[in-house]
């Protein structure tokens, strides 16, 4: 395991100032009462947010943009530092890489901004309503595909570099901040802060079925459970949209052969009629199934990889007020009964 | 394709457009480099700044300079090619997916079930098999379509028939006075066919209601789920496994298939639509 260093916020915040004259750095920061990522200059670096879940916009938007000329040369855009990514989104990494790295079809645009990526993950000090990753095996604490993990304690930020990319990093931001070793006393108290979180995270969670055998609770599940939680769906597709592992995209002809990847949405109809008509998710119930199957059965059948960690984003944002977590809680209740 | 960007279409140029009946048309491209594909695999062509559909070579895999697209009008894309003329510039990307097991039908006797413009890719198949045709024992080819105007491919059905091994029967849903074959759907033909079940592989292509009854007749006749093959049809846009669209199950049918064995898919959703 890598050292644990420390630095006082303030000489943390003038270096990042420095490595922004020559990377894009992006960090959160709080707008009307939730926060995002914003690129982070000298002026603005002392409105980031450390340590709070959860930034709105999930990591994959970065790797996978909304919109995109996927048929244009990509422009040589030199490293991108993303801080404050929550354990979450970090765990997405998994699904993302095996989908767009995989030897039969390697995703260029993926895999260069993957690489020109720098990652600093954020131990999550509290939970939102609706985060659960420690129901499916997540950690509030990056564990995986973070370059360098943060946490800030009182006026400290600590840092500990988890791969060769973080290590570089870190030896940069040395040349503009005097940085020293962390103190036992300091590295316990933060790895007890984690395990608190880990369990109010657990204790707030208790009803919720864990990621496998929620998938058997969907597959079983009667047809009425979705018509019913559907009720108040209206298609926007905002939980895919929003969602850390939803990747699934519509290629939109230009001329010249042209062709934008765009973000796309089983929930929205047509998503998979074929031209002579035929589409098994022509009924929105159907669709909103289909989320859900996909998550929790398709996915890891296909993959090695689970097809949600837990983030909770699609509750905080269905405007028909549709709760995931609800759903699985009341199959599982059932069940029992 | 490794290394390339997998999501630019290389250009081909129509040579030729031959109408096949009143709603179907074969399209020959010459690609801007040599083009190879096995018989089954599947290929987007892009209609220049319009848009992008999934379609199954209908001509010979053996041939790498040329290839043959047979396309039926049922969308807005298929509008739009069937009004193409020779000259113009089209993309393609590909080939994308598993095609027909060659290896698993030398040295049996194949069932081929077609309907409709599912003719096409099994086309392709029976160029393939005609030039191996010392490793099969027979091919039995059944092919229904609405009526006789819809027949397509009549010129070289004429010439299959004359080749050794190969045995052409057809029907359509409804005669005129010009039809002296059967009558009845595609299904009603394989009551007429002799087949050595056991020694045999059923390979079936065509309108998803179609293949949904051609399945359940073969499975009455005696063949088991491992002996049927079948080509789905989905919304398969990227070809990659990567956009989604054309999950069925745990498969993206663009990667995994188009072609599939029946015991990999039948308890998949969704199957026949």
């Amino acid at each position: 395991m890598d050292k644990v260093y420390t630095v006082s916020t303030a000489e943390w915040q003038k270096a990042l100032g420095e490595i922004a004259r020559t990377s894009r750095v992006y960090a959160p920061v709080a707008f009307n009462g939730h926060q995002d990522y914003e690129l982070i200059d000298g002026e603005n670096a002392g409105n980031i947010i450390y340590n709070l879940p959860k930034p709105s916009t999930p990591l994959k938007t970065f790797l996978i943009p909304v919109k995109e000329n996927v048929t244009a040369d990509m422009e040589e855009g030199g490293k991108t530092v993303i801080m404050g990514i929550p354990s979450c989104d970090l765990a997405a990494l998994d699904i993302l890489d095996e989908m767009y790295l995989n030897n039969d079809f390697p995703d260029i645009y993926y895999s260069r901004r993957r690489e020109n990526s720098v990652l600093i993950g954020y131990d999550c000090h509290s939970m939102l309503e609706n985060c659960h990753c420690t129901s499916y095996g997540v950690k509030p604490w990056p564990e995986r595909h973070a370059d360098i993990r943060l946490a800030r304690l009182g006026d400290s930020i600590f840092l500990q570099a988890h791969s060769e990319k973080g290590k570089g990093l870190l030896d940069e931001l040395g040349k503009h901040l005097s940085i020293s070793e962390a103190g036992s006393n300091d590295i316990n108290h933060l790895n007890e802060k984690r395990e608190q979180l880990a369990g109010v995270l657990n204790q707030k969670n208790i009803r919720l079925p864990g990621y496998e055998p929620s998938g058997k609770l969907i597959e079983e599940s009667p047809e009425r459970v979705w018509t019913s939680y559907a009720s108040t769906c209206v298609s926007c597709g905002a939980c895919a949209t929003i969602c850390p592992t939803c990747t699934c995209f519509l290629l939109v002809d230009r001329p010249g052969f042209e062709k934008i990847r765009q973000l796309d949405a089983c929930q929205y109809p047509d998503f998979e009629r074929v031209a002579a008509g035929e589409d098994p998710l022509e009924e929105l119930s159907m669709r909103f199934r289909n989320r859900y199957m996909c998550k929790y059965v398709w996915k890891p059948q296909k993959f090695r990889s689970i097809a949600c960690t837990g983030c909770g984003r699609c509750i905080d944002t269905c405007i028909g007020k549709i709760s995931k977590n609800e759903l699985l809680e009341e199959l599982a209740s059932e069940k029992k009964r | 394709m490794k290394g390339n960007n997998i999501y630019k279409p290389l250009r081909a140029k129509l040579v030729d457009v031959i109408d096949e009946s009143p709603t179907i048309k074969s399209f020959v491209l010459e690609p801007e480099r040599e083009f190879s594909f096995a018989t089954g695999q599947f290929v987007e062509l892009t209609l220049d700044g319009l848009g992008e559909a999934p379609f199954t070579p209908s001509s010979s895999p053996l041939v790498k300079d040329r290839m043959e697209i047979t396309i039926m009008r049922a969308g807005y894309i298929t509008e739009k090619i069937h009004r193409l003329k020779p000259g113009v510039v089209l993309g393609i990307r590909g080939p994308f997916g598993r095609g027909y097991p060659l290896d698993e039908l030398f040295g049996k006797e194949i069932l081929v079930l077609g309907g409709g413009c599912g003719f096409a890719p099994l086309r392709s198949l029976l160029y393939n098999l005609e030039a191996e045709k010392d490793r099969i024992r027979k091919v039995t080819f059944c092919y229904g379509s609405k009526n006789p105007q819809e027949c397509i491919y009549k010129p070289y059905i004429d010439n299959l028939k004359t080749i050794e091994k190969f045995e052409v029967y057809r029907t359509v849903d409804v005669a005129d006075k010009s039809w002296t074959e059967e009558v009845g759907v595609a299904t009603v033909l394989l009551d007429k066919v002799e087949v050595d079940i056991e020694g045999s592989v059923a390979v079936v292509c065509g309108p998803p209601i179609m293949m949904k009854y051609g399945v359940l007749k073969l499975l009455e006749m005696g063949y088991v789920d491992t002996q049927i093959y079948l080509s789905m049809e989905k919304n398969m846009s990227c070809g990659l496994g990567k956009c989604g669209h054309c999950m069925m199950g745990e498969y993206f049918v663009c990667k995994d298939g188009p072609v599939f064995r029946y015991d990999e898919i039948k308890e998949q959703p969704d199957i026949w639509k």
